[in-house]
């Protein structure tokens, strides 16, 4: 069985009391971070990185990124079409994926687009984890401090990570659970991965915006599920000042930064150690359950199971708007098409979206409906497209019945 | 299993690492190593050019000339310190080179991963 600490037992370990700290009244007083490591200041709600040369590295790699997702992608999918056609497939046949892989593989520009994202990768997470590793003591020093600050709950279940959470996705060294400045790292790195337009959770702040508030206007707890560096979360506060709002995630050391991240905004929100399909948190507890960017990065069998967690968690009346990449990923008029494979293989293989597949090949749209909930889901009628849906209407939703 | 580093507990734990740093992506793991030498090289001029455009707006500001920068003599104790600065620079250009390891290859990785 594993040892389960909670920030009681915590605050309990190190001599101190929760009610001392403020911790447990939602409403304190802000405190500031005791520890706040920020040389270069803030810019807006973003720590600007705390050296020069590391946010000129950034900011070469974002100018690179948008160089390759855009001139570098379409040479390669016009080589890919090309490919195809001295096959008699055009890029939008159905055929095998095995196949369509076998033919573009060895293409000097497909290869040229795979190895300059993983190279780019490979750079951005370096330089990142060379600063917050190199400067150990400091970094887990604030860190540790921000534990023991409010507003807000943290709560750490170390053991519970099940093997499949364990992957190093986009090729972040130690992935979500195993490098002690996860949460530091994802936000740099999807900084990076946003082209630069996220940096003040502009992202964030919309498909807060945009989750549908159930129909009696109730809206007194909210739950973020697989909430990584916690922006949703406290995007979600800001709409709602007045609601309880809770983030989950499995990887200890993302929710320990969302919390310190949460700590310095002065942003009362909570934040647990936690698998989305497994909260811990009562049944019918939820008015709104969310999710962002969470199914693709879990087996098939694990997103099933986190529709089914919703259903118990929220409230009749309560709604769960779960957004991710493909509104429908099963339903996509493009599904099993030459071109699509490609993607999929880029997206997969070299990203290491390491559960794209089971993505792919689960219908976990459908299981919304299943488990009891009525689904408003206009994008299974529609057709898919290939980026997160800021909001709207294409976005599922389910409204658990009074 | 979390883990500590001294009695710090860092609430990280193990993980599995992806093999693509396994990979040749054009067939010779040298060509590869190249690559990311000329990345490198391009992330390092930039980060240059940057300081330098913020060190000679702020040197503008305060009335220092490009000429004088042009016939600046550094003294020994600053050229020391650079050349120390110089060989992290190569090094991080260059040490990967070692990397001589192709276990998978692009053209025929795919085997239902």
């Amino acid at each position: 069985m594993s040892k389960v600490f909670s920030r009681r037992s915590i605050m309990n370990a190190i001599g101190g009391t929760a009610a001392a700290a403020g911790f447990f009244r939602p409403g304190t007083a802000v405190a500031k971070l005791k520890k706040d490591i920020e040389p270069r200041g803030s810019n807006g709600t973003l720590e600007r990185l705390p050296t020069l040369d590391l946010d000129s590295y950034d900011d070469f790699s974002t100018a690179t990124r948008i160089w390759i997702n855009g001139d570098l992608t379409r040479a390669s999918e016009q080589r890919a079409a090309e490919i195809l056609k001295s096959h008699g497939v055009k890029p939008t046949d159905k055929v095998s994926f095995e196949d369509t892989v076998r033919w573009v593989a060895d293409d000097p520009i497909i290869a040229l687009r795979s190895a300059s994202w993983q190279r780019l990768q490979w750079h951005m997470w370096q330089e990142l984890r060379r600063e917050f590793h190199g400067n150990f003591d400091a970094y887990m020093s604030e860190l540790e401090a921000a534990d023991a600050s409010g507003p807000g709950v943290l709560e750490l279940n170390p053991g519970i990570e099940p093997e499949y959470t364990k992957h190093e996705i986009h090729m972040q060294p130690g992935g979500y659970t195993g490098d002690p400045f996860a949460g530091h790292l994802y936000h740099y790195g999807t900084n990076n991965f946003y082209n630069g337009t996220n940096h003040q959770d502009q992202r964030h702040t919309a498909l807060a915006g945009a989750v549908p508030v159930p129909a009696d206007g109730k809206v007194r707890r909210i739950l973020d599920m697989g909430c990584s560096c916690g922006q949703q979360v406290t995007a979600l506060k800001q709409r709602f000042p007045d609601a309880e709002v809770w983030g989950i995630d499995i990887g200890a050391p993302m929710v320990r930064y969302a919390h310190m991240r949460a700590v310095d905004l002065g942003i009362d929100v909570n934040f647990r150690h936690a698998l989305a399909e497994q909260t811990g948190f009562p049944d019918g507890h939820f008015d709104m359950v969310t999710s962002y960017i969470l199914h693709h990065e879990v087996t098939a069998a694990a997103s099933l199971q986190i529709v089914k967690e919703a259903h118990r968690i929220l409230r009749p009346g309560g709604v769960f708007y779960p957004v991710d990449i493909y509104p429908s990923p099963t339903n996509r008029s493009d599904h099993g098409t030459a071109i699509r494979h490609v993607r999929d293989w880029m997206t997969h293989r070299w990203n290491h979206e390491r559960w794209w597949n089971d993505y792919l090949t689960t219908d976990y749209i459908g299981e919304i409906a299943r488990v009891g909930f009525t689904l408003q889901d206009a994008a299974r009628e529609g057709v898919g497209y290939p980026m997160v849906a800021p909001g709207g209407p294409r976005n599922p939703l389910g409204i658990k019945p009074v | 299993m979390a883990e500590t580093k001294g009695n710090r507990p860092t609430y990280a734990t193990d993980f599995i690492t992806t093999d693509i740093e396994k990979v040749t992506f054009f067939g010779n793991v040298h060509i590869d190593n190249m690559m990311t030498t000329l990345l490198a090289m391009g992330n390092e001029l930039w980060v240059q050019r940057k300081r330098q455009h913020i060190l000679e707006a702020l040197l503008a500001e305060k009335g220092v000339k490009p000429e004088a920068i042009e016939k600046y003599v550094a003294t020994p104790a600053q050229e020391q310190a650079w050349a120390k600065e110089r060989d992290v620079l190569v090094a991080r250009l260059w040490s990967h080179h070692d990397k001589n390891t192709g276990e998978y290859n692009f053209a025929s990785d795919w085997n239902g991963k």
